[in-house]
C-alpha cells in the first residue's frame, strides 16, 4: 500500500477510536449501525463487486442469524458463546439453500432472490407462534462470554469496531487468494475460467454461503444492537439498501459499502428529523445513483485523482 | 372437506387471473424491451387508488377500471422515456433505479390516500353471491374476475400469435435489430408494448383493489407474486405467464388453507424443484 492511504486509514481508526468521547451517545450509536450494515452490504458486495452476481436476499441470512441469536438468548436463556455461533451457523445453512440460485445468471438470479427473501419474510411475519409476528422477539441482552460482559453502548461500540476491522483484513486476504481471484475471473470472463478447467458454478456457490455467513455474522451484530428483531430485518428494502450502499460506496472495494453505509443511514437519519416523506428520498437516492454515480464515490474519488494527477503531469 | 378443496381451487384460479393481468405486462415488456420493471406493483397500487378515487367520484368501477390504467399508461410513459431508457441493457441498473421508483411512488401514495387499507366498491350488480351447486355461495365478483383473466388472456394471445403486430413484436423479441433493419420502427413497438404492460397494471390495480384491498406495501408483496409467476414460466414468454399464474394462483390458495403460517412455502418448493431441473422456467430460453 501507498504511504497515503496507510496514512489515511490510520486517521480514519483515530477518529473511530476517539468518536464515543468526542461527539456522544447519538452519534455513538448511529455510527454503530453504519458499520453494521457496511458489513451487510460489504457481505452483498462479495457477490456483487467480485463474482458479478446481484443477490437481493441478503435480509434473509441477516434475519434469519438475528432471529436465532434472539430466540435462543430470550426464551431459552442460551449464553452468547452458544447462542452468537448458532446465529451465524443458522443463516449460513440457510444460503447452503438459497446458493441454489447460482444456477441461474442475470435477471433470472435477480428475480429468484428476490423471491426467496420473500419467503423468509412471509415465514417471520406469518409464523407468530414461533417468530412473535409483527412484534418480533424483544429484550434481547448485551452479549456477554464468562466474565467478559458488555454492559454499555459505548463497549459495544468498540466490539462491533475490533469485529468490521478483523473482518475487512480477512476480506482482504480472501479476495486477494486464488479463491477470490477466480471469482473476479469469472465475473469477466465465465466461458472463459470454464475453459481453463475451472468449475464455475461451483466456485459461485462457495462464494454465495460465505457471503451468506458474513451477512449472518452482521445480523449477530445487529440483533445485539438493536435489543429486538421483527420481520422488518427480513424484508426486501434492507437487501435492496444493502446492495445500493455498497454501489453509493463503490463496488468491488472494502471501504465502499462501509462509506455507503455511512452516506445511506447518514442522509436518512438527517432527512426525517425535518422531512416526512424519507422513503421518496431513498428512492431519490436510488436513481440518482444509477443516473449520475453508477461507480460509486470510489470511483468519484479515483476520477478526481487520475484528474488531479493529469494536471500535475500537465 | 370437498367443497372447501373447490371453494380454494376457484379462490386459486382468480388469484390467477389477477396476476396474469400483471405478470403478462411484466413478462411482455422483458421480452420485447429487456426491461426489468421492478415499478410494476407500484404501478398496480397507483392504479388501484386512482380507480378508488374515480369509483368515489363517478360511481361507475368501468370508468375506474379504465381511468386507473390510463392514468398508468401515461405515468409509465414518462419513467420509461425519462429514466428506464437511459439504463441502457443494464438489468442492474434497470433493478436500482426501478425500485427507487417504486419507493417514490409508494410514498407519494402514502401521502394522498393515507396508511389504511382501503377496498375499491364494485358495482352493485357484481356484489353478492353466486350459489354453486351442492348449496355453497361463492361471491359473484371473483367469477367475474376469472372471466376479466380469460378476456384479457385470450386478446393477448391472438393479438400476439395471430395479428401482424404480434408477428412483428415475436420477430422483436427474438431478433430487434433484424426488425428494425427491415424498416419497421422498432421505437414505436416498444411505447405501444410498455403502454400496454402500464394500462395492465393499473386495470389490475383496481380490479385487485376491490378483494385484496389497497394497502402500503401491497404493491411489493403482489409484485413478488408476479415475479414468481415470470420465474415458473419463464421470462419473456406470455403462454409461460397463463400457466405459472395458474401454478402460482392455485399453489396459494391451497397454501393459504392446508398451511397458513408456510403459505411462502408452498410456493418456494416449485421454484426450488425448477430451478434443479430447468433453470429457465417453462418456457423460457436464454437471454
Amino acid at each position: 500500500m501507498e504511504k497515503a492511504r496507510i496514512a489515511l486509514l490510520l486517521v480514519a481508526l483515530a477518529a473511530a477510536l476517539a468518536l464515543p468521547f468526542t461527539a456522544g451517545p447519538f452519534w455513538t450509536g448511529l455510527v454503530t449501525q453504519m458499520y453494521i450494515f457496511g458489513l451487510l452490504a460489504l457481505s452483498v458486495d462479495l457477490l456483487l463487486g467480485h463474482a458479478g452476481l446481484f443477490s437481493l436476499t441478503h435480509a434473509s441470512f441477516f434475519a434469519v442469524s438475528a432471529y436465532t441469536v434472539a430466540i435462543l438468548h430470550v426464551r431459552y436463556d442460551v449464553p452468547t458463546a452458544l447462542a452468537a455461533p448458532a446465529g451465524i451457523l443458522a443463516g449460513t445453512l440457510l444460503a447452503l439453500v438459497f446458493g441454489l440460485a447460482v444456477r441461474t445468471r442475470g435477471v433470472y438470479f435477480i428475480l429468484i432472490t428476490i423471491a426467496f427473501g420473500y419467503v423468509v419474510w412471509g415465514v417471520a411475519h406469518r409464523w407468530s407462534s414461533f417468530t412473535g409476528g409483527d412484534n418480533g422477539v424483544t429484550n434481547v441482552p448485551f452479549p456477554a462470554i464468562g466474565a467478559a460482559a458488555i454492559t454499555s453502548h459505548t463497549q459495544y461500540y468498540y466490539l462491533v469496531l475490533a469485529a468490521i476491522i478483523v473482518c475487512g483484513l480477512g476480506y482482504r486476504v480472501f479476495m486477494r487468494s486464488p479463491f477470490g481471484l477466480g471469482l473476479r475471473g469469472i465475473k469477466a470472463s465465465e466461458s472463459r475460467m470454464q475453459s481453463l478447467g475451472f468449475r464455475t458454478s461451483a466456485h459461485l456457490y462457495a462464494a454465495f454461503v460465505l457471503s451468506g455467513a458474513l451477512a449472518s455474522f452482521a445480523g449477530v451484530l445487529y440483533v445485539y444492537y438493536n435489543k429486538f428483531v421483527n420481520p422488518v430485518a427480513a424484508s426486501f428494502p434492507v437487501s435492496v439498501e444493502a446492495a445500493l450502499m455498497a454501489i453509493v460506496g463503490g463496488t468491488g472495494t472494502i471501504i465502499g459499502p462501509f462509506l455507503g453505509a455511512a452516506v445511506v443511514l447518514g442522509l436518512r437519519n438527517w432527512v426525517s428529523s425535518f422531512f416526512e416523506m424519507h422513503a421518496s428520498i431513498m428512492g431519490a437516492v436510488f436513481i440518482a445513483t444509477v443516473l449520475w454515480a453508477p461507480q460509486g464515490l470510489v470511483g468519484i474519488a479515483g476520477r478526481i485523482r487520475a484528474r488531479w494527477r493529469k494536471a500535475r503531469r500537465g | 372437506m370437498l367443497t372447501s378443496a373447490v371453494l380454494q381451487a376457484i379462490n386459486g384460479v382468480s388469484l390467477a387471473a389477477l396476476l396474469f393481468l400483471l405478470a403478462s405486462g411484466f413478462t411482455l415488456s422483458f421480452g420485447l424491451m429487456r426491461v426489468v420493471n421492478m415499478a410494476h406493483g407500484a404501478y398496480y397500487l397507483l392504479g388501484g387508488y386512482i380507480g378508488l378515487s374515480i369509483v368515489q367520484k363517478t360511481g361507475s368501477f368501468a370508468l375506474a377500471l379504465a381511468g386507473g390504467g390510463a392514468a398508468i399508461v401515461v405515468l409509465g410513459y414518462l419513467i420509461d422515456r425519462f429514466l428506464i431508457r437511459r439504463t441502457g441493457e443494464n438489468h442492474l441498473a434497470q433493478v436500482l433505479l426501478t425500485v427507487g421508483v417504486a419507493f417514490v411512488l409508494g410514498d407519494v401514495a402514502l401521502q394522498i390516500w393515507g396508511g389504511d387499507n382501503l377496498m375499491v366498491p364494485a358495482p352493485a350488480f357484481l356484489k353478492g353471491a353466486v350459489v354453486l351447486p351442492g348449496g355453497v355461495y361463492y361471491p359473484k365478483y371473483r367469477f367475474v374476475l376469472i372471466f376479466l383473466g380469460v378476456i384479457v388472456g385470450l386478446v393477448l394471445w391472438l393479438l400476439y400469435r395471430k395479428t401482424q403486430l404480434g408477428a412483428v413484436v415475436r420477430a422483436g423479441v427474438d431478433d430487434r435489430e433484424q426488425v428494425n433493419a427491415t424498416g419497421i420502427n422498432v421505437d414505436r413497438l416498444f411505447v405501444m408494448v410498455s403502454a400496454l404492460a402500464s394500462f395492465l397494471a393499473g386495470m389490475a390495480g383496481v380490479a385487485g383493489g376491490a378483494f385484496l384491498t389497497l394497502y402500503p406495501g401491497a404493491e411489493w408483496e403482489i409484485l413478488v407474486y408476479a415475479l414468481v409467476v415470470v420465474i415458473v414460466g419463464g421470462l419473456g414468454s406470455l403462454e409461460g405467464a397463463m400457466i405459472g399464474a395458474l401454478i402460482v394462483g392455485l399453489l396459494d390458495a391451497y397454501g393459504r388453507w392446508l398451511l397458513p403460517e408456510f403459505s411462502y412455502f408452498v410456493l418456494f418448493g416449485p421454484i426450488a424443484l425448477l430451478m434443479l431441473f430447468r433453470p429457465r422456467g417453462l418456457f423460457g430460453r436464454d437471454h
